[in-house]
């Protein structure tokens, strides 16, 4: 009768490295799980649908991602090896003015979310890097791979990559911007970026 | 006298073959790093790998691990790269031949002998995206002349 106690916290220790192994193998996919489950959220939100609110969708936006997204690793790695001839002061200003691009080129593709189904795929790890596999379903039946790439910084898995359909969005800008400083020259990848995030930055009318 | 002659034939002969057939007589150069990839399809053995369009190396081997495919590329001596650089399967042209390209990196690290190039791409399948866009208009089309029935 005295074992009783014991097997039932031995049971209980048990299930509990169980959960927690069983967690752990998961926590990068369910990390960025989060994010986007939260970012779908507001999308999905209708008190933020009005055009009215598309400022403050998007701070809500902007601060989700944030928090998952590292765009100074997504900055560096898009500017390739140019990164390394650069000041720490113009590499500062490069991370903003790309940040900027992304956040144009991308907020009318996200907010363009009606009803997609995500699902999980798999994810594999290696060293303090992760690769989460997803699928977007659509209501048309059709599929697209999404694979988010993550790296650890200090105990959170942060996104500097993502792969639509075999497309990483890091190369797809790494070839533009390296033709461009080929053909003429970093100051002149600068000014079209930043033609690019005024011009974009008018609102429409 | 003609031994002579015939010798340095013979030699000539035996330097030619192993010049047009690739063989490697003396050991390989340059060092092995390795990339898994989605999918290869159509990379061949000996197939280059570039950066900038510059040939750097050669595929040395395909084969599978864990239902990815696992390619190891021969570099050559005194090409430095970087732990993020990317590499993609790309084809000249639709469908020309393909080959390994090499996205220079930003990072300070690089990858030693016997490492692994963690960033790849697999070709896009470009029947499958025109399936996805040509599938997507027919279906959509459906659904309008559906609602239109329906009213």
């Amino acid at each position: 009768m005295q074992s009783s106690p014991c097997v039932k916290i031995l049971g209980l220790v048990l299930g509990l490295l169980f959960l927690s192994a069983s967690a752990q193998a998961g926590v990068p996919t369910e990390q960025i799980k989060g994010t986007v489950d939260r970012a779908v959220l507001v999308l999905k939100d209708p008190r933020l649908k009005p055009a009215a609110k598309t400022k403050e969708r998007r701070e809500q936006l902007r601060e989700i991602l944030f928090a998952r997204f590292d765009f100074t690793e997504m900055a560096k790695r898009a500017l390739g090896s140019n990164w390394r001839r650069r000041t720490p002061q113009e590499q500062d200003e490069f991370v903003r003015l790309f940040t900027d691009i992304l956040e144009r080129a991308y907020a009318n593709i996200i907010e363009s979310y009606t009803d997609e189904k995500i699902v999980y795929i798999n994810e594999r790890i290696e060293g303090g890097f992760v690769d989460v596999g997803s699928k977007i379903l659509t209501s048309r039946g059709e599929e697209y791979s999404v694979n988010y790439k993550a790296h650890l910084v200090s105990n959170e898995w942060k996104v500097y990559d993502v792969i639509a359909e075999n497309i990483s969005l890091v190369n797809n800008f790494r070839s533009q911007f390296n033709r461009v400083i080929a053909n003429s020259s970093y100051e002149e990848l600068l000014r079209r970026l930043r033609d690019k995030a005024d011009f974009a930055g008018v609102p429409k009318k | 006298m003609v031994g002579i002659f015939v010798l340095a034939g013979l030699a000539c002969l035996g330097y030619l073959a192993i010049r047009l057939g690739k063989l490697e007589l003396f050991g390989s150069q340059g060092y092995v790093v390795s990339a898994d990839f989605a999918s290869v399809a159509g990379l061949k053995l000996g197939d280059p790998v570039e950066i900038a369009g510059v040939r750097i190396g050669k595929v040395e081997g395909i084969g599978l691990s864990d239902d990815r495919a696992r390619v190891t590329l021969r570099v050559n001596d005194g090409v430095k790269l970087q732990d993020d650089v990317i590499a993609s399967v790309r084809a000249r042209g639709l469908i020309g031949d393909k080959f390994v390209l090499i996205a220079p990196g930003a990072s300070d690290k690089i990858i030693p002998p016997g490492g692994k190039i963690r960033e790849t791409e697999s070709p896009p399948d470009i029947p499958d995206l025109i399936g996805k866009i040509v599938g997507g208009d027919l279906t959509s089309k459906k659904e309008k002349k559906e609602e239109n029935s329906a009213k």
